[in-house]
């Protein structure tokens, strides 16, 4: 995952700011308790908001406590006590990480990749005796991801679908679906998260790209021929921005349907404000037109 | 059934005019209209029942006066109002399978035939936007729009597409999330506000 779904946080109440540490400091020692400390490395902001999700939805009860941690080790901090919930993002993190790892490896033999991985094998091995079923459809859409972008896919559609389908899964943890409806909420949500996570991310990689002449689903698409990338980005602007807020509204209106649930203002904020924001400063929005919701 | 208080998000012994407030942001909300080419718009017409159910009773058991007037509350238009006659019978089995959600079979129809009418186009266009292909389900409907350019209907769903974007920020602004006025913004209005007062006759800052 890449870190993309954080909290606005000049919007958010302390109480709310501190709720989200304790997520994140519980998913961390999450992984230490069970994998050591090396695999808390790759630990990201995506997988905190996964773990916060899936616990507003379920009726386990959260309790706060405060305690220290190796990064930390002055002062004591909120963390979240271990729930059956943070360990299944704990345990999700890891899993992305270690395909990530293993195929850098693969792909470009890279030594970090191979070192990397070998670190998370043992916590990865675990897991997959536990997960079997969600590693083994994460990993047929890595596979089928690698394979579109070898065939140089030029749909960004068709590319990012094996994305959403993971992120699909990973949002469909079967603790928290009980009821059919939920299910089908959860998936959709995760499934357009996947998206604007990937299109979101093809976009800010449109320089790196170019420059690399490595594939990016955009530049397929959109046949970009050379000259000057600025132009290139500013063309293929309103088309992008299109995708990126098609998904979120869908995530906004998906999100209503859950009902009433836990932490809701601090979810929200990470949904309406959060995300917009880092669309916004990957589209370099205000740059180009000021928003136009501006005046009532 | 649940509690009707907490399915309108309401305490309990909320006054009429309360509940009334609430059930209007909760239409709005969950209104048909908002999650018409959403997956789970089954599940929003649900909730929509749900809400119902809870202003009904709540406005039953409040005796307010004229309650026969507003116990009448929303019920789901027929959003289906297409003319059946005009359209050959293949279309409508494509549209009924995507109305009921059954998206695979509906494209698995349209890739079977060779036509590649506005209609098609349309059609596909309904059907990515369900799988959350939204890039193609744009340039269908585009496709669509410009080959049937006086159809309404198709125009309607670009309509919305389009301001899906606009709408979502204004959610979000509405929600008091609003940006920053910068100081030049603030500085000139202040400056029209003070010549306006003075076309009227007195000074709002005097310096100006």
């Amino acid at each position: 995952m890449f870190g993309y779904i954080v909290p606005e946080k000049p919007e958010l109440k302390i109480r709310e700011y501190e709720v989200f540490k304790a997520y994140y400091c519980g998913v961390c020692k999450s992984i230490g308790r069970r994998y050591g400390q090396l695999p808390r490395f790759t630990l990201n902001y995506d997988s905190t908001f996964l773990a916060l999700l899936l616990s507003s939805v379920s009726n386990s009860k959260t309790e706060i406590k405060r305690e220290r941690c190796i990064a930390h080790p002055l002062k004591k901090r909120n963390v979240l006590k271990s729930t059956e919930i943070l360990d299944y993002a704990a345990d999700m993190n890891i899993v992305l990480a270690y395909y990530n790892l293993m195929d850098n490896w693969k792909d470009e033999k890279s030594i970090i990749g191979y070192s990397g991985a070998l670190a998370l094998k043992k916590a990865f091995k675990k897991i997959n005796r536990r997960h079997g079923n969600k590693c083994r459809i994460i990993r047929e859409n890595l596979d089928r991801l690698n394979k579109l972008e070898k065939d140089r896919c030029n749909s960004i559609d068709e590319a990012s679908e094996p994305f959403s389908k993971l992120m699909e899964e990973i949002m469909a943890y079967e603790a928290c679906c009980e009821d059919e409806s939920r299910e089908k909420i959860l998936r959709w949500i995760g499934y357009n998260i996947g998206k604007w996570i990937y299109v979101l991310d093809a976009y800010d990689d449109l320089e790196k790209d170019v420059k690399n002449k490595t594939y990016n689903p955009l530049i397929c698409q959109y046949e970009y021929k050379g000259g000057d990338i600025k132009d290139f980005k500013e063309s293929i602007l309103s088309n992008t921005e299109f995708i990126l807020t098609y998904c979120l509204d869908q995530i906004a209106k998906s999100y209503e349907l859950l009902g009433n649930n836990k932490n809701k203002g601090l979810i929200e904020n990470i949904l309406y404000q959060g995300m917009l924001k880092k669309t916004d400063q990957v589209l370099k929005y205000k740059n180009i037109k000021k928003c136009k919701t501006r005046g009532r | 059934m649940q509690n009707p208080y907490e399915v309108l998000g309401i305490r309990e012994g909320a006054s009429v005019e309360e509940i009334k407030r609430a059930y209007r942001e909760l239409v709005k909300k969950y209104h048909p209209d908002q999650y018409r080419d959403n997956p789970l718009s089954d599940l929003a017409e649900k909730k929509l029942a749900e809400i119902n159910e809870a202003y009904d009773y709540l406005m039953k058991n409040a005796g307010a006066s004229g309650s026969s007037n507003n116990s009448s509350s929303y019920s789901r238009s027929n959003t289906g109002s297409w003319n059946s006659q005009n359209m050959n019978n293949f279309y409508v089995q494509v549209k009924m399978h995507i109305n009921s959600g059954n998206i695979g079979a509906a494209e698995q129809m349209l890739d079977s035939t060779n036509d590649r009418s506005a209609q098609w186009y349309y059609l596909k266009g309904l059907v990515c936007l369900r799988r959350g292909w939204y890039d193609q389900a744009r340039s269908y409907v585009q496709t669509a729009c410009s080959m049937d350019p006086g159809n309404m209907e198709y125009r309607d769903v670009l309509n919305r597409m389009m301001n899906a974007n606009t709408a979502y920020r204004g959610s979000v602004y509405n929600r008091g999330y609003r940006q920053d006025y910068d100081w030049c913004q603030i500085c000139s209005t202040l400056w029209c506000l003070d010549t306006c007062c003075e076309c009227g006759g007195c000074d709002l800052i005097e310096c100006l």
